[in-house]
């Protein structure tokens, strides 16, 4: 079942354009000029239930936008949105109540308050009667882990301890969809990486659909199956994350320390990257030589250390953003 | 649909209670910022004192009309901003795309936001207002109806904010109008109406309505008049839509911000 249906969305701000310099401010206000800016521009895609998308792109590229189109917080100017079957800008009182949202960036919780006071603040605006609102934080409480400060101030909370609650906050209501924009940023890789756990469990627990927007490709690599990529209010790459995988990991990093010099000049399917002494980095395109084939062009006694890994994600996504162009990735 | 409405007060008292208790947490400032905007409305008073022991009447008030006047200014003023504080800073939460953490919740958007935090000073105000209520000789039908006033002025008084708030959707920094226009609800009420004439006294009851938050619930307590009365509920009733029309409008153009914003 299709819980995100877009068709065509487009979102444009119209921004005052101002000379430099104090006779620049001066025009602008007695003759304004502007510019319209189009954050996001003609996107469709589609989520079913259940799913983990990681929506990601470079600062500007159009995700905030999108992500608070969705929810119901910006208008759109054109285009059709359908979220749980619900336009966000007619029916955002409906679609609130079926969905949650947690903005890293914006604190939505009382700081004064425990996190306990908080919950039962959020199932008030849920209308969650007081038994059942006391039962969900319980059962929320244990699966984030959170009994050792769920009566601790916020303001007294470390940022993870925070980034928690503000989770289980939004999702006081049960929500079918939990959008999650930047939601580890400013956190240590620890609980990163415990938040990322969290939000998997509960994604198997409740099949709640997670939209999530990050920087960090450790969280979209972790967490997600399917990874949209945006860049300038367009989207450049829909894709499975296993085929964004092996289209684009079909480049091996081989670094060898060698006892004597390695020629590998001429090998078609073999860039050196680096080459200092008897320390080289090669570049392999397994499309063009099988990795086995250049292992053999080593002589066993010859190595001293040797290492194979893949091309950092991080790497792959930042060439999609600056170069916007898939296909040539993919050639 | 009552439901709804019976939902959202829950809300708003919840809200209220905790920002409260946010005050509460320093005692001595929360205290001390309400006795000291009492003292300060009280030397005000003691200028109309010595102004009335030189004439027995300014601009056709006399001292205990005065005294009225000042009840229902401070009254006003305290309702308006101990309860609804956030419609005052409107133009910011707009702005600076603080509107977000309101519009992911299943409520009226515009009423928990303004009602998301106090001023622990315009209590000072409010309580002032009914001190110089009692000075001025109370009745039960005098304090009920002062009451009144002061709920319908604050109500006039929040609307008036939310309008020029709102502004912010269409001008960008819109804040200095806002400003402007919140004082000028504000000079004008502590002083007697009779002392404007003409365009000024026209703009008193229309555009800056200073003439039904004040003068007219003065005229009242000091001779009833339902006609007056009628036309204070029609006026709150008409500005009260007004401004939710013009705010709504207005969101429609609202285009959030990536600032990063906490809610202390």
């Amino acid at each position: 079942m299709k819980v995100i249906e877009v068709k065509n969305l487009s979102k444009s701000f119209k921004v005052k354009i101002k000379e430099k310099g104090f006779k620049g401010s001066l025009k602008s206000i007695i003759h304004p000029k502007y510019k319209i800016i189009k954050a996001v521009n003609n996107i469709s895609f589609d989520v079913e239930e259940g799913e983990m998308i990681a929506f990601i792109g470079p600062n500007g590229a159009g995700k905030s936008t999108t992500i608070k189109m969705l929810t119901g917080i910006l208008y759109r100017n054109e285009g059709e949105i359908k979220v749980l079957n619900l336009d966000p800008s007619k029916d955002r009182k409906k679609l609130a109540y079926k969905i949650g949202t947690v903005f890293g960036q914006k604190e939505q919780l009382w700081m004064h308050l425990t996190p306990m006071d908080n919950f039962k603040f959020f199932a008030a605006i849920y209308d969650i009667p007081e038994k059942e609102a006391e039962k969900r934080i319980e059962e929320l409480s244990n699966l984030f882990e959170m009994e050792s400060f769920i009566n601790t101030p916020v303001r007294n909370l470390s940022l993870g301890q925070r980034i928690r609650s503000e989770i289980v906050a939004s999702l006081i209501h049960n929500p079918k969809i939990l959008f999650l924009d930047e939601p580890t940023i400013g956190l240590d890789p620890v609980v990163k990486e415990n938040i990322r756990k969290l939000i998997k469990k509960m994604n198997k627990e409740y099949n709640t659909t997670i939209f999530l927007t990050s920087h960090d490709v450790l969280d979209i690599e972790k967490l997600c199956k399917r990874v949209i990529i945006v860049n300038n209010g367009r989207i450049v790459m829909d894709d499975t994350m296993n085929n964004l995988k092996y289209h684009y990991l079909n480049k091996k990093i081989v670094e060898v320390k060698s006892k004597e010099k390695i020629d590998f000049n001429d090998e078609d399917g073999i860039t050196i990257l680096k080459e200092k002494e008897t320390n080289l980095k090669l570049e392999i395109d397994t499309r063009k030589k099988n990795l086995s084939d250049v292992l053999k062009l080593i002589d066993p006694e010859n190595i001293i250390d040797i290492n194979i890994s893949n091309t950092p994600l991080e790497q792959i996504i930042s060439e999609i953003y600056k170069d916007n162009k898939v296909e040539k990735l993919k050639k | 649909m009552l439901m709804e409405v019976k939902n959202q007060i829950k809300v708003m008292i919840l809200s209220f209670k905790y920002a409260v208790m946010r005050e509460m947490l320093n005692k001595v400032t929360f205290l001390s910022n309400i006795i000291f905007m009492i003292l300060n409305n009280s030397f005000f008073i003691i200028q109309w004192v010595v102004l009335f022991s030189l004439r027995e009447n300014v601009g056709g008030y006399t001292f205990n009309q005065v005294l009225m006047l000042w009840a229902i200014a401070s009254g006003t003023f305290g309702f308006a901003h101990f309860f609804f504080k956030k419609a005052y800073s409107l133009s910011d939460t707009i702005t600076n795309g603080k509107l977000d953490a309101y519009l992911v919740q299943p409520k009226n958007v515009l009423i928990s936001c303004i009602t998301s935090d106090v001023s622990p000073s315009a209590l000072g105000d409010l309580i002032y207002g009914y001190i110089v209520i009692f000075l001025s000789g109370i009745t039960i039908s005098k304090f009920i109806l002062y009451t009144f006033f002061v709920i319908s002025g604050g109500i006039i008084m929040v609307d008036i904010a939310i309008i020029l708030g709102s502004l912010s959707f269409y001008i960008s920094k819109s804040d200095m109008i806002a400003e402007t226009g919140n004082n000028f609800m504000i000079y004008f009420a502590t002083y007697p109406d009779g002392i404007f004439k003409g365009i000024v006294k026209i703009l008193l009851f229309t555009i800056i309505p200073i003439g039904i938050t004040t003068y007219i619930p003065v005229w009242v307590l000091t001779k009833f008049n339902l006609f007056y009365l009628l036309g204070v509920i029609a006026f709150t009733i008409c500005i009260t839509i007004f401004a939710f029309v013009i705010f709504y409008k207005g969101l429609k153009r609202y285009s959030s911000s990536n600032l990063m914003v906490a809610k202390i």
